[in-house]
């Protein structure tokens, strides 16, 4: 049995670690509230865009999306993993890595594939062995519409330059605390349904119908970058609270265990002391 | 005329007006009471909101400026929809 003085200090330094991973997942907590605010509020304007375009391409004929539906054959491809910019919430970053790989080496085996990473996790794991060619970590220290809109557009650029032939996203999209679904979506080109058109208002236009649509498709598409992102960062707090929560517990029970040994070590040195005691004072006696 | 400005960060007003000037593509325009329902797509500018009671909730007052009994917000591009009397910016 180890002796008293060690298993005092491993039960303070179990201690601290449950007031850490405590305090973490009370910040986790609080941040998650506001991520997932954050996500209601672009709700509306996510909803109403998307009705608009609808209704909108559903009355028009001729093809849609411009040059961002264009339908090339694919030989480069651009992933875009989103992971988040640290650690300690649990399989989370590493799904996406995962994924990320499993792309590369199956389904774009034979592409060429250059990554984008948002997040520095991806971009630690990635760029050892992969042609990484952007990272923005740094949305993520001040996560707003404008910052994210600009990355948006620039990987949308590269798609019209012909950079790239298809652009995916690899993404946690946030179901609750406890779930994340790593979600693979493809962002460009644009898949193009048809939709029945349900729009019985007869509107004006300003300027044509056509061209507001083609207002409206980057807008879109923005907003579905920006959502994904917002997905993610909902999804890092929701497992890193669980994660604490868990490690909280697993440090409670440990901590609780090595209570008892050190309990049963005390009773066995004053056992052992007063055993001595006696034995001395009948010895005295005799 | 009911009018809301939504963003992709939030709704940034909510409320009754008598008038809103919007900066369309082609040059601002008004909408009154009644006007035909609109798709319009919008340019950088202002958005002029008009009205007895104007109330702007404060978290969000700073983006806002008032200017002789107008209410004014600045945008990058938007779109604006109207129908049956209810005014919808997406703004940006």
């Amino acid at each position: 049995m180890a002796n008293l003085k060690d298993i005092r200090i491993r039960i303070q330094s179990v201690g601290s670690t449950m007031q850490i991973t405590n305090a973490m997942k009370m910040v986790s907590a609080a941040k998650l509230k506001k991520a997932q605010d954050a996500i209601e509020k672009m709700r509306p304007y996510a909803e109403k865009l998307t009705e608009l375009l609808t209704g909108l391409s559903a009355n028009i004929d001729a093809e849609l999306g411009g040059d961002y539906a264009a339908q090339r054959d694919v030989n480069k491809v651009l992933l875009v993993p989103i992971t988040s910019n640290r650690g300690l919430c649990g399989a989370l970053n590493s799904n996406i890595i995962k994924q990320t790989l499993r792309l590369i080496e199956n389904d774009y085996k034979s592409q060429d594939v250059e990554i984008l990473t948002i997040g520095k996790k991806a971009y630690e794991y990635l760029s050892k062995k992969h042609q990484v060619v952007a990272n923005h970590s740094e949305i993520f220290d001040d996560l707003t519409y404008d910052k994210v809109a600009k990355v948006a557009q620039s990987i949308m650029n590269d798609f019209v330059e012909k950079k790239y032939d298809k652009i995916v996203l690899i993404y946690n999209s946030f179901k609750n605390a406890a779930t994340q679904i790593v979600k693979t979506e493809q962002f460009l080109p644009i898949k193009t349904e048809a939709s029945e058109s349900n729009v019985v208002l007869d509107y004006l236009y300003e300027p044509s119908q056509a061209e507001i649509v083609l207002e409206l498709i980057p807008k879109s598409l923005k907003t579905q970058f920006y959502k994904s992102i917002r997905d993610a960062w909902a999804s890092e707090h929701g497992a890193r609270m669980t994660s604490m929560h868990k490690a909280t517990d697993n440090a409670k029970e440990m901590k609780d265990e090595l209570t008892l040994q050190y309990n049963k070590a005390r009773q066995a040195v004053i056992t052992g002391e007063i055993l001595e005691i006696v034995s001395g004072a009948e010895a005295l006696k005799g | 005329m009911k009018v809301d400005i939504v963003t992709p960060e939030g709704a940034l007003f909510s409320g009754e007006v008598d008038s809103i000037v919007v900066p369309g593509i082609n040059g601002s325009f008004e909408m009154l009471n009644n006007h035909a329902p609109i798709i319009a797509v919008l340019d950088n500018g202002d958005i002029r909101l008009k009205g007895q009671q104007i109330t702007i909730n404060d978290e969000v007052k700073d983006k806002f400026t008032t200017k002789q009994g107008e209410v004014i917000l600045p945008i990058n591009s938007g779109t604006v929809e109207m129908k049956n009397n209810h005014v919808i910016v997406l703004a940006e």
